[in-house]
């Protein structure tokens, strides 16, 4: 029973105000304006990717809304685009660079120098000497907004590029530049970066499918201009640490390997095929921006497997064209004609454009 | 006389209840005072409101000349009280529960603590029980632990609410004589009881509360005053009637109530006449008697529970 | 006022069976794994555990982490919840007030007899795992390991230990402001710790539905395993920072009305 009186009310009322202060400041802070400046498109972009060279360490979220349905062999892969992601950053450029994905009781670290890089993980204490290496699967490192809005925007053409006003990122004016891809075939609807006023670094990407909410939001939380201590980004394998040597067998090696080239066409689903240096031969790598394709030779066995994984998604398409399944703008097909050989074909493309490829690949080479 | 407690209006509303109603009490200092009611009539309220726990919906509470609850700090160490029976912790001695008691909060040195906790050990008759933890006392000795408590600063006021429950007849007498030695050296004594007997024994003053309102207060002396009557205790009350024709306001069984207040004159009046007196003397109110009509008058009937016990 | 709320905390075998009976989970699971030799998998159970078996130093630190999901707060929630309404149940809380230990004294002095008892358990949990680690498995005293992958001096490793220490015993600030602004409110101490657990229980199963996410970063269970945090290098201070102010935030709420319940409540227990 509370007395009326003895001030109770004005107690209380004490009570309410500290907890609505308190509440209040992180909207408050959060909506503090950012202040726009008139930053051409085109000039935009330049800066964007002139800022490679910028040192800086940060602190970023990455988000991923994407489910693939794929099995245990590509779950690193799903996991970096499904999940959230934490990540601790040192850059001072290409040679110089350390990338901490942090887990809730442990991390994995992957530091750059100039000859390779070291993975280094907690939970296994095991430190992985790498090779570098032009072409290989995605890892978190590539999902900053430092490096993959350089990368969508390296091959953007300026007409797909418009501004998007300015918004605050990791505490900083950051502004907007808006990419729509042009190609017919893209399954990316537009992609947002949001790139620093002061640095020309891309602080947060947004990718957007079909839906309205992101495909993948990476972004800055934090973030400091400078460069990191060297004694931050070296590595020392520690005592009593397992260390190796990168022997992860890629999807991409094991076609390269053990695949007979097969003759692949200039053009897919609309997309012209293009070469990357250290490639592997044998794959199919077609369109440009962030309109990409590949079409990889792979065992039976193995597209037997992914195909039974992908036939267990609601959303799998199998319609005589080839087993195609769409999560957010990234397209998944597999083509396994009577034979030893199969396709997997992937990349950001609408699922008519994987219906096209389909058609339009040759037979695969049957396993040398 | 200084007053000790005065309460104006004092009122407490629990909901839409009016637990206490407007009550105005008046204790001065020398006071043996017996505050008395019916369990539920508000006692435990009031005195919760004297000591700052429970806090008026109206009216105000002054103690020792002082405003509470504002003044707690200053007026409570000067009071000792037992509220609603004692309470202590048990898996502590009965010395370690009065230690902690006085070392939380002001107005006790830590450097007479131990004489004083002896002393008033002493006093309620505990001094023997040494180191057993509290749990393994009976209730007779954790109401006398209470009332060490409350004595342990040698208080110019003690509140007391139900200071005998629980004590045998012995431990009664003991307490009885304990609180009238300490009111001879000039303690005030505010005593709330249920029972009318201990009140008639050792109050000087009486508030009697009947259903959260104060429907009686005044010096007991005063309220049991002789009224003017003689009772005599006859085996033939017929005969006092014959001797006495006109002067014999009531009979009722072997006794008689005769008008005049000398009872000698009476006395003679009757052996004159040869009738056999076995008792006589003048008529006083019983305070059962004062409390009912009290409460009558109040508009209704107060329960008393059973004197004595 | 606090001395003696310490010694009534500290003077009372109900507390040290609590924490000895926080220290029976962490040995149990210390002997089994000595006996065994089966560390959890890499990246599953307590952080710190798989790593004990080649390095029991850090024993200590698993220790905390096995008990700071739910034992240590049910134990503190336990202790926090019985301080007010302990007294009132027992009726001594009218004598105390009566005494009179002021209303905002006696809440400050069980803040801090609450706030001693998880610093002393947090302590006594740490140096029980420390002399258990050391003696059951392989000592490196030398240096560790960083969640970093670099090595610690045992200096720092040390300073690290005490931080985390320091930032468990805060964590549980939280809790204690619960359950004691709680007791504030009854006279049943088990009620007061039941609706602090309550609290926890909601916390920790928001955290982890997507849905709960715009509120995630004010559940305040959010930042408690950021005590890992103090162990990759360099420290990142970030989610440590975030945890304390948060802690803080909670406390000063919820000890501000606990404070304007209890100063402005009648007592009839």
């Amino acid at each position: 029973m509370v007395a009326s009186g003895y001030g109770a009310a004005r107690r209380w009322a004490v009570v309410a105000v500290l907890a609505g202060v308190l509440l209040a400041l992180p909207s408050v802070v959060g909506a503090l304006p950012a202040s726009d400046a008139d930053v051409p498109a085109p000039q935009l972009r330049a800066d964007a990717l002139a800022s490679a060279d910028v040192a800086f360490s940060g602190y970023a979220e990455s988000a991923g809304g994407l489910t693939l349905p794929v099995g245990d062999r590509l779950s690193r892969l799903s996991d970096l685009v499904s999940d959230r992601t934490l990540m601790r950053v040192w850059d001072a450029g290409p040679d110089r660079r350390r990338v901490d994905v942090l887990a809730a009781g442990g991390e994995t670290g992957y530091h750059a120098d100039g000859a390779g890089g070291w993975v280094w993980e907690y939970e296994d204490a095991r430190a992985t000497r790498t090779a570098p290496s032009p072409l290989s699967l995605p890892t978190p490192p590539d999902l900053l907004p430092t490096s993959l809005g350089r990368r969508l925007l390296s091959e953007a053409a300026d007409e797909e590029l418009s501004r998007i006003g300015a918004r605050r990122v990791a505490g900083r004016d950051a502004l907007g530049l808006r990419l729509v891809p042009w190609a017919p075939a893209a399954a990316v609807e537009r992609v947002d970066v949001w790139v620093d006023a002061a640095s020309g670094l891309p602080l947060q990407v947004q990718v957007f499918g079909a839906a309205d909410v992101p495909a993948l939001d990476t972004r800055y939380l934090d973030l400091e201009l400078g460069s990191p201590d060297p004694a931050v980004t070296s590595f020392v394998p520690p005592p009593g640490a397992r260390v190796a040597l990168d022997r992860e067998r890629d999807l991409l090696e094991q076609a390269d390997r053990r695949i007979a080239r097969v003759p692949l066409p200039a053009e897919l689903a609309g997309l012209p095929r293009r070469t990357i240096e250290g490639a592997p031969a044998a794959v199919g790598l077609y369109g440009r921006g962030v309109t990409l394709l590949a079409a990889v030779p792979v065992a039976g066995r193995l597209a037997r497997d992914v195909a039974g994984t992908l036939r267990a998604s609601p959303e799998a398409v199998d319609d005589g064209r080839g087993l195609r399944v769409a999560a957010g703008p990234l397209g998944l097909l597999v083509l396994d004609p009577p034979g030893e050989g199969a396709w997997l074909v992937a990349g950001t493309v609408t699922l008519d454009a994987l219906a096209a490829a389909a058609a339009a690949l040759p037979p695969p080479a049957e396993e040398g | 006389m200084t007053a000790v407690i005065v309460t104006r209006g004092l009122v407490k509303r629990f909901g839409r209840v009016r637990a206490v109603d407007g009550i105005d009490l008046d204790v001065r200092a020398g006071d043996v005072y017996g505050f008395l009611g019916a369990n539920g009539s508000g006692k435990t309220t009031t005195v919760r409101m004297l000591l700052g726990l429970v806090l008026p919906t109206a009216g105000e509470v002054e103690l020792l000349g002082r405003r509470m609850p504002r003044a707690a700090r200053s007026v409570l160490p000067r009071v000792g009280a037992l509220i609603e029976g004692p309470a202590h912790h048990g898996h502590l001695s009965g010395r370690a529960n009065l230690s902690l008691l006085d070392a939380s909060g002001p107005g006790g040195s830590w450097r007479t603590r131990r004489r004083r906790i002896d002393a008033v050990l002493e006093q309620v008759g505990l001094a023997g029980v040494g180191r057993r933890p509290v749990a393994a006392y009976s209730l007779g000795m954790r109401q006398r632990l209470g009332l060490a408590g409350a004595l342990l600063r040698r208080p110019e006021l003690l509140v007391l609410d139900e200071p005998t429950n629980g004590l045998d007849p012995q431990g009664i007498a003991e307490i009885r004589e304990l609180l009238l030695e300490l009111n001879r050296q000039g303690t005030t004594v505010f005593l709330s009881s249920h029972l009318l007997a201990e009140i008639e024994q050792m109050a000087t003053r009486v508030g009697v509360l009947d259903r959260g309102r104060l429907v009686l207060q005044d010096r007991l002396a005063t309220l049991t005053a002789p009224t003017g009557a003689t009772v005599v205790r006859t085996p033939e009350p017929d005969r006092v009637r014959a001797a006495l024709d006109g002067r014999v306001t009531a009979v009722d069984g072997e006794r008689v109530v005769v008008k005049g207040d000398d009872p000698a004159e009476v006395n003679a009046l009757l052996v004159g006449a040869g009738v056999p007196v076995i008792g006589l003397a003048p008529e006083r109110p019983t305070l059962e008697e004062v409390v009912l009509a009290a409460a009558r008058a109040a508009g209704d009937r107060v329960e008393v529970r059973e004197r004595g016990r | 006022m606090i001395a003696v709320e310490l010694h009534k905390l500290f003077r009372r075998p109900r507390t040290w069976t609590t924490i000895a009976v926080l220290n029976a989970l962490p040995l149990l699971v210390a002997v089994l794994l000595q006996l065994t030799d089966l560390a959890p998998r890499p990246g599953e159970g307590p952080p710190f555990l798989s790593a004990v078996l080649t390095n029991g130093t850090l024993f200590p630190l698993a220790a905390l982490a096995i008990v700071l999901p739910l034992f240590l707060p049910i134990a503190v929630a336990v202790v926090a919840g019985d301080s007010v309404a302990g007294e009132a149940q027992a009726g001594t809380l009218r004598y105390l007030l009566a005494r009179p230990a002021g209303r905002t004294r006696l809440l400050v002095a069980k803040l801090v007899s609450v706030f001693a008892f998880v610093l002393v358990t947090v302590v006594v949990v740490a140096a029980v795992g420390y002399v258990v680690g050391t003696t059951l498995f392989e000592a490196q005293p030398i240096a560790g390991t960083s969640v970093s992958g670099s090595t610690l001096t045992p200096e720092e490793l040390t300073g690290r230990t005490v931080l985390a220490i320091g930032y468990v015993t805060v964590s549980m600030l939280g809790v204690a402001a619960f359950a004691l602004f709680f007791s504030t409110f009854t006279d049943s101490p088990l009620g007061a710790t039941l609706g602090a657990l309550a609290v926890l229980v909601t916390s920790s199963l928001l955290f982890t539905l997507d849905a709960a996410s715009p509120i995630a970063p004010y559940l305040p269970t959010r930042y408690w395993l950021a005590f890992v945090d103090l162990f990759r290098d360099p420290i990142l201070w970030r989610d440590v920072v975030r945890g304390l102010a948060l802690q803080g935030v909670y406390v000063g709420v919820l000890l501000t009305a606990a404070w304007a319940n209890f100063t402005t409540k009648d007592i009839t227990s």
